[in-house]
């Protein structure tokens, strides 16, 4: 690797380049390409981030296995053939354990978890809900069609501050570099994610190290009992 | 949750930008259920230029639905000169940046003017009160602080619009069979 430049060292040993990642990380141990193929993470993710419907069944499974098929075919509105269409595709990623034994099978999958703090990238299950409502919600798709992944991952982060009193829904906008209504838009957007995530995303507290306890979001039993309004569809 | 509402006709209501992205589009439930509670209680809004200025694009569409129908209008207010007012708006800038931590530099003006109006509506017009409509916590706090520090705790009212109706992001299935789990999907 002859064009990578050489990083100057500081005199504690750190490195001054910022955001360079230390030399150590990686190893020929842990390059090896046998050990590389054997970690099919970056495809599943980049499946996973690339299809947020299939992204809003597997963190449904996550969220709430062990579940049957037909209970995902009714509480997610889709067809038989579609549920189980993307059910067999993620357990062939290895993201979805499948049980034959009962009947009707059940499913569960594993949170996931990706963080480098030297990219910065963080990815939990909240991220992938927030991710999977583009799937669902117009805004959100709007969201991430005018500004990217990324900037959809930083809202997140933004609107929890905001729940949590720690952030004006403009300081967010400002922060994250979109329209002040943009911003208010897909604040209001991400709360489903919140709700659910603060409950049933293991990782939470990595993504809100400092808030995860402040954020004040409407408790999911308090909307469940919310009697529905229907409106012509 | 039935809530009596606090707009009445003979006060001045002054909205923030971000009630009417909770509300969502014209065709949104939300959206009805707000035009209902206004239209009852006989209210025009006042949009102030300042900060309804900042819907546009995609979102145009609920704002101008609102002044057709006549339930809301646009002030173009200047910003304020009186000094209470003037304090007002300097008292939220210094509250927001206290409640989140934040240098007050980075409080942005349009969430800090809306206290200097308020202040400034409840010393020149003759209407019973004036209410502000923020659904931005920390701004709410802001504004709250400093018209009660100007005080004008009795003649303005600060409120979110979980105040005015009852406020749920989710949407109901086709199926009208009420909310549960699979809603926050």
């Amino acid at each position: 690797m002859k064009d990578l430049p050489e990083t100057p060292l500081r005199p504690d040993g750190g490195s001054s380049a910022l955001g360079t990642p230390p030399r150590d990380m990686m190893n020929e141990e842990t390059l090896r390409p046998e050990l590389l193929a054997e970690n099919a993470g970056l495809e599943t993710l980049v499946t996973l981030l690339t299809h947020p419907a299939l992204a809003r069944v597997y963190i449904y499974i996550c969220y709430w296995g062990p579940v049957s098929p037909p209970e995902i075919t009714e509480s997610l509105d889709l067809s038989k053939s579609t549920a189980y269409t993307y059910v067999d595709r993620l357990v062939d990623l290895g993201l979805v354990e499948r049980d034959e034994s009962v009947r009707p099978q059940q499913l569960t999958a594993e949170p996931v978890l990706l963080v480098e703090p030297h990219a910065p990238i963080i990815i939990t299950p909240t991220i992938l809900h927030a991710f999977a409502l583009q799937a669902v919600d117009e805004e959100i798709e709007y969201f991430v069609d005018r500004h990217g992944i990324g900037t959809l991952v930083a809202a997140v982060r933004g609107a929890g501050l905001h729940y949590a009193g720690t952030m004006t829904q403009r300081m967010v906008a400002s922060e994250i570099d979109v329209r002040d209504t943009e911003a208010m838009m897909v604040i209001y957007a991400l709360e489903p994610a919140l709700i659910v995530g603060r409950d049933h995303d293991p990782y939470f507290e990595q993504l809100f190290p400092d808030v995860s306890d402040e954020m004040e979001l409407p408790t999911f039993d308090a909307r469940e009992t919310t009697p529905a309004r229907p409106e012509e569809d | 949750m039935a809530r009596k509402t606090p707009l009445s006709g003979n006060t001045d209501v002054l909205v923030d930008a971000n009630i009417f992205i909770a509300v969502g589009e014209p065709s949104n439930p939300r959206f009805v259920q707000f035009r209902r509670a206004v239209q009852q209680a006989g209210v025009v809004l006042q949009l102030p230029q300042r900060v309804i200025g900042e819907i546009g694009g995609r979102e145009t569409d609920r704002v101008q639905t609102a002044l057709t129908e006549g339930w809301a209008e646009i002030i173009d207010a200047p910003d304020p000169t009186d000094g209470d007012a003037i304090a007002a708006s300097d008292i939220a800038r210094r509250t927001i940046a206290t409640v989140t931590g934040t240098p007050e530099h980075t409080v942005e003006k349009a969430d800090t003017i809306l206290a200097g109006l308020a202040v400034q509506y409840a010393t020149d017009r003759s209407t019973a009160g004036v209410i502000v409509l923020t659904d931005d916590k920390p701004a709410r706090a802001g504004i709250q602080n400093a018209v009660t520090a100007q005080g004008f705790a009795g003649t303005i009212e600060v409120y979110g619009l979980a105040d005015i109706m009852e406020v749920t992001r989710l949407k109901p299935r086709p199926s009208g069979r009420g909310y549960s789990r699979q809603l926050l999907f």
